[in-house]
């Protein structure tokens, strides 16, 4: 600070001086001579030595630093911190549940609040003598003594500085030289230049400058958008030494990745789609017409073995030359011809179970489909409703379940349609499983013949009460 | 310049002449022999760095800083291939690298212990030996800090180990872990070692700028020592920030090894899960560093002509540390077996029985040997005031200190609770060319620390001449007077 004040108000040739210089050879004399100098009512002093003398600060006058409280108060900051960052992120923010322990301080937050604690008072005490000292300072009068630089090798300084209030130049020298000292230097203006040499500003410009390139270019990409694939620099698992479906393979004569099913091995899961009570059809009765449709609809069929593999993918191949794609017509597909199962699964319907299986397909059916094909299914559920209600033009509505075409419908095929979907319907097999979309059918075709009924549908011994209830109407 | 020459130097050594292990009542031993000066200590430590080095330097550190690269390039290798390259296979996945981590930690206690402990007990005989074991700590810890980095298997990933608000992650690390504990744990050590032995160095530093004849070194020194002036005042800041630097340092390094020892001691698997624990890492801990600090110092010692800054007896009272911390390992040894037998648990009785009989029982053997019988050695004063076999017992010891790691993560977890699943841990090549090239890395560092850094407290040991001259002098005062 001084620094500058002085460059200022002093353009002429004599220096500026700071203050007197005492050197000693012997620690015993520095303490003798700063007593002297205590004595004598200057407090603006200072004593440099190679290592800390014994009782200096008594000698000059020092006052006890005050670094222990501002340490203390960085201990207790370090530990708050610690407990509070332990609570609030795994008792608030991010709960682990970890042997129903229990959240927020514990025990556990002991080692991590104890470490935290000393590194915020170890750095407080490096950072705090730091910034007590006011170092780092590299540019210091009392570095132009040349002898000076034997202060940290085995001489002894004594410095009285010029900004005491009782400052002599004359009798300050006097004072010091009482003390017989080795010699005896008046500590003035550094006049060396004080700015830098030019290459050390450049190059610290330079290499600043250079360093700001990675973080401008991580700016640019995270401000910007590029059509490049990104850079892997560590691929993590995004890059694996396996095979995907669909792959070729030198591995293998056919060049496949995906393996046909071993002859004489059975699937995890195959079997059920051998069956016609997960199916809604039987399999086994496909005639040699249905090949090219079974092949689209039953894939794992055609695994068998290979040699009907290969028949079925050349079947797969020649398909489009002999008929027209099934679903190029958007059209419901009347198409799908399928050897449909036309009754119940025997699981079913048996007399023991049949009643708990309609109250199932009741609550299955008014769960899942009554919402577009209404509760007595005659396709006017809430959500056909509503889209009638905007017109909006594109409504496929619900199918009805009375028409005559669903009514003909075998009970298999009503069964595939749950299980597949149709039209915009989708496919509610991961919704119901075999069993529920089951007394679904059987529940929509009790609907059926509900709506549909005669005389003879009424068991005999009922008739009589529904002529009861027939003849209360006056009409008749 | 009023330099002393180094003729003056030279004529004051003579390491044959320098016995100051006698104790002789009334009279305290002293620590820097051969009448020293204060100029004479500045020259005989900072010729260490100014003198040519010795061919001797270049050798070793062209050997070492080889098998650095190989380090290096190794960890290279594994970031490339994965940590499939070791032989950590199931049920062993807590391997040699975490072996190598726990042991160099525990080297990594010397180094403070010294700096701290024997600071607040006010023990002199530190101060020749603080600042090359706080460097040796440094070092260690660098060399500990690799392998939990590596062994994480995305190293690139290391930093998720902190708790910091992640974007990618919407996490924080679980903080009722014990592997969390030790990040901070060791990050806590590695970050207050460093700024202690750094701060302790601030006023040597000062010297050599102040002795250097090249721009540039007086420059980078300067920069350095932040302008160290060796002012009183502020060196009355500075020993009160070392002093509470000290207090703080010291209980930490406790802290230290007794977390590391929590990775094993908070699991459930036999013959890790004991509450002998803590004790029993800390005082190995001590133990394998202060080996580490006789073995690297002995020779530092003969090559740079120290003989009289680290005397015989700064070795000796080593030594004794290493015998007394040495037996208390023995005795954790023997009371985990006893333990294991009282406590009747057929799991701890077991795995007890397996180490020393089982499939590893050359490795147990191996550990009782190198840490249990050989320090005992040391009773004998002609065995730890020779340097030869103080060499020799201290790398024993670092040898059974490696087993005794070894014998802990690998025989617990390789024979657990269920029979079906035990294994037998075979190391691959990679697992030994990266415990042997984690050497290179620590002895490079210490060769550079040696050719550019102050490698004795010179400040302090000034401090400690003037105590003594002093005490001397009283000494001839009241012979004077009594005459």
């Amino acid at each position: 600070m001084s620094d500058h004040k002085s460059r200022k108000s002093n353009d002429t040739k004599m220096p500026k001086a700071f203050g007197w210089m005492a050197e000693y050879a012997d620690e015993e004399d520095l303490l003798v001579a700063a007593r002297k100098v205590r004595d004598s009512g200057y407090t603006q002093t200072d004593a440099f030595t190679p290592f800390p003398v014994h009782g200096i600060d008594e000698a000059l006058g020092i006052k006890p630093t005050i670094l222990p409280f501002i340490v203390l108060c960085a201990g207790i900051t370090g530990l708050i911190t610690a407990l509070l960052m332990q609570w609030w992120t795994n008792g608030v923010d991010y709960k682990y549940l970890i042997s129903a322990k229990p959240f927020g301080i514990t025990p556990a937050s002991i080692p991590v609040a104890f470490e935290l604690t000393i590194l915020f008072s170890a750095f407080t005490s490096f950072f705090g003598m730091i910034f007590l000292n006011q170092l780092p300072r590299f540019s210091n009068p009392v570095f132009t003594n040349p002898r000076f630089d034997r202060v940290t090798d085995d001489r002894f300084f004594l410095y009285v500085n010029a900004a005491d209030k009782y400052y002599n130049r004359e009798s300050v020298k006097e004072l010091l030289a009482d003390t017989h000292p080795d010699s005896l230097d008046e500590v003035l203006d550094d006049s060396t230049p004080s700015t830098l040499p030019r290459p050390i500003v450049l190059g610290a410009l330079l290499l600043v400058l250079a360093g700001l390139i990675p973080a401008m270019i991580v700016l640019n990409m995270r401000a910007s958008f590029s059509n490049l694939p990104r850079w892997h620099v560590f691929f993590d698992m995004d890059f694996q030494p396996k095979k995907k479906p669909q792959q070729t393979t030198t591995i293998f004569a056919d060049g496949r990745s995906m393996r046909p099913q071993v002859k004489g091995t059975v699937g995890r899961g195959q079997l059920t789609e051998q069956d016609p009570f997960y199916l809604g059809y039987d399999p086994s009765k496909l005639s040699a017409d249905d090949a090219s449709t079974t092949v689209k609809y039953v894939s794992t069929n055609a695994n068998q073995d290979s040699a009907s593999q290969v028949q079925a993918s050349t079947a797969v191949q020649s398909m489009p030359a002999q008929s027209p794609p099934p679903q190029g017509a958007p059209a419901p597909t009347p198409a799908l011809k399928l050897p449909w199962v036309d009754k119940l699964p025997e699981s079913i319907v048996e007399a023991s179970n049949i009643e708990a299986n309609m109250k199932l397909g009741k609550v299955k059916f008014e769960t899942y489909c009554s919402a577009c094909h209404g509760y007595g299914g005659f396709g006017d559920g809430l959500v056909h409703k509503r889209a009638d209600s905007l017109a909006q033009g594109y409504w496929t509505p619900p199918t009805s379940m009375h028409i005559e075409r669903v009514r003909k419908q075998p009970v298999g095929q009503i069964f595939h349609t749950i299980t597949k979907g149709q039209g915009k319907m989708a496919s509610y097999a991961s919704a119901l499983n075999p069993k529920e979309r089951w007394a679904i059918v059987l529940y929509v075709k009790a609907l059926q013949r509900s709506r549909n009924a005669d005389i003879e549908d009424v068991p005999v011994d009922s008739r009589s009460s529904l002529d009861n209830e027939l003849n209360v109407e006056p009409t008749k | 310049m009023n330099r002393v020459n180094m003729a003056t130097v030279a004529s004051n050594y003579n390491p044959r002449e320098i016995d100051n292990t006698a104790d002789v009542p009334g009279r305290r031993a002293q620590l820097v022999t051969g009448n020293q000066t204060y100029s004479s200590i500045t020259n005989m430590v900072c010729r260490v760095a100014e003198d040519p080095q010795p061919l001797l330097w270049y050798v070793l550190f062209g050997f070492s800083s080889l098998i650095a690269v190989m380090f290096l390039s190794l960890i290279g290798y594994l970031i490339l291939n994965g940590v499939g390259i070791w032989g950590n296979m199931n049920p062993v996945f807590w391997a040699w690298p975490i072996v190598n981590f726990v042991f160099w930690v525990g080297i990594a206690h010397a180094g403070t212990l010294i700096s701290a402990i024997l600071f607040l007990f006010r023990q002199n005989w530190r101060t020749s030996i603080n600042r090359a074991s706080e460097a040796m700590t440094i070092f260690a810890v660098v060399c500990a800090g690799i392998y939990p980095g590596i062994h994480v298997g995305r190293a690139w990933l290391a930093f998720w180990l902190l708790p910091y608000p992640s974007l990618n992650l919407w996490m924080w690390p679980q903080f009722r872990s014990p592997l969390l504990w030790d990040v901070f744990a060791v990050g806590t050590y590695a970050s207050t070692s460093l700024v202690f032995w750094y701060m302790g160095m601030i006023p040597d530093i000062a010297t050599y700028r102040d002795r250097s004849k090249s721009p540039l070194r007086r420059m980078v020194y300067g920069l350095l020592c932040l302008g160290w002036t060796g002012s009183s005042r502020h060196w009355l800041v500075y020993e009160k920030a070392y002093t509470l630097l000290a207090a703080l340092a010291a209980p930490l390094v406790l802290s230290v090894h007794t977390v590391v020892s929590f990775d094993f001691a908070v699991s459930q698997v036999a013959g890790w899960h004991t509450t002998i624990f803590p004790p029993y890492f800390v005082a190995g801990a001590i133990f394998s560093g202060f080996a580490m600090v006789v073995t690297l110092l002995v020779p530092s010692r003969a090559i740079y002509k120290l003989e009289n800054l680290i005397t015989l007896r700064h070795l000796e009272n080593m030594n004794k540390i290493i015998l007394a911390t040495g037996t208390l390992v023995g005795l954790a040894y023997a009371t985990e077996a006893y333990i294991a037998w009282y406590s009747m648990n057929q799991y701890e009785g077991f795995t007890f029985l397996n180490r020393q009989f089982g499939p590893y029982w050359w490795a147990y053997w191996t550990m009782v040997s190198c840490n249990v019988i050989s320090p005992q050695l040391f009773w004998f004063k002609k065995l730890r005031t020779s340097l030869f076999w103080m060499v020799v017992i201290c790398v024993f010891v670092n040898i059974g200190m490696w087993f005794e790691r070894f014998v802990i993560t690998v025989t617990s977890l390789s024979r657990d609770f269920l029979p079906s699943s035990w294994g037998y841990f075979r190391p691959t090549m990679y697992d030994g060319l990266m415990l042997f090239g984690s050497f290179g890395i620590f002895m490079s560092l210490y060769l550079l620390f040696c050719r550019f850094l102050p490698i004795i407290a010179m400040s302090e040991v000034k401090g400690i001449l003037s105590i003594e001259n002093h005490a001397a002098h009283a000494h001839d005062d009241s012979h004077g007077q009594s005459h």
